[in-house]
């Protein structure tokens, strides 16, 4: 049934156009406030990450992080859970705006598992710390 | 996609008739018998929402009976809504940093 194939669609969406380059934005959606309270991240492939929110912390770790500067358009994506739930991935996308100079188009996108792993076969990462983990080394590869 | 199962949601009557039928399965009848519309609105909205992936269908002699989706979909749907409005604030508080 198609109609149930499409309800499947885990994915969360967004994007917003903010009137800073690339860099100042990179900077702000890195550091602590924006995905969480607290935010470490190692902004290299399989690198750790961990977020707290007062006591609600989640755990995860980096598959790609482009900062700009680059050929290709400024991203990170990362996978977080919370202790004992699925892990989901989220990428960020930082593209200069073309129409507006010195603007940038933020996009996000998160999705679950069930999305994103089932097309390649990949199994799914376990949720908590603990290296290495399978799709990182296959962004590697 | 998920914009279906949001527009399908956007509607007030079809977030009633979601929750009815989430309670006990019900025919088209069944429904418009407690609403003040007709059994034809009803069955639109029904449409929408067995679009959306919300609904099944099932024969209920010469009527069609609507029942819940089984569970993976009606947590999608929770994920979707939660996961989606805390991006929305992300979303919301950042571009306030940025046009303070």
């Amino acid at each position: 049934m198609t109609d149930q194939e499409s309800a499947m669609t885990d994915e969360i969406e967004r994007e917003l156009l903010l009137p800073a380059p690339p860099q100042q934005v990179w900077e702000v959606v890195t550091a602590p406030g924006f995905l969480a309270e607290e935010v470490e991240l190692e902004l290299f492939p399989g690198g750790d990450a961990r977020f707290g929110d007062g006591d609600a912390e989640r755990t995860g770790w980096v598959e790609e992080a482009v900062p700009p500067g680059a050929d290709e358009n400024a991203r990170l994506s990362f996978w977080w859970s919370t202790d004992g739930e699925p892990a989901s991935r989220v990428e960020l996308t930082l593209e200069p705006e073309a129409e507006a100079d010195g603007c940038t188009r933020l996009r996000v996108l998160e999705a679950r598992p069930l999305e994103v792993l089932d097309i390649t076969g990949i199994p799914l990462p376990g949720t908590g710390g603990g290296a290495p983990h399978g799709p990182s080394m296959l962004a590697l590869a | 996609m998920s914009t279906d199962v949001f527009g399908a949601l956007a509607d007030p009557t079809r977030r009633g008739l979601l929750s009815a039928i989430s309670r006990h399965p019900a025919t088209a009848t069944e429904l418009a018998g407690g609403l003040p519309i007709s059994r034809q609105a009803v069955v639109k909205h029904l449409g929408a929402l067995t679009d959306a992936g919300l609904l099944e269908r099932e024969r209920a002699g010469r009527e069609v009976r609507y029942r819940v989706t089984p569970e993976p979909l009606s947590d999608a749907v929770s994920w979707m809504a939660h996961v989606g409005a805390q991006w929305d604030d992300r979303l919301a508080a950042l571009e306030r940093a940025f046009t303070r």
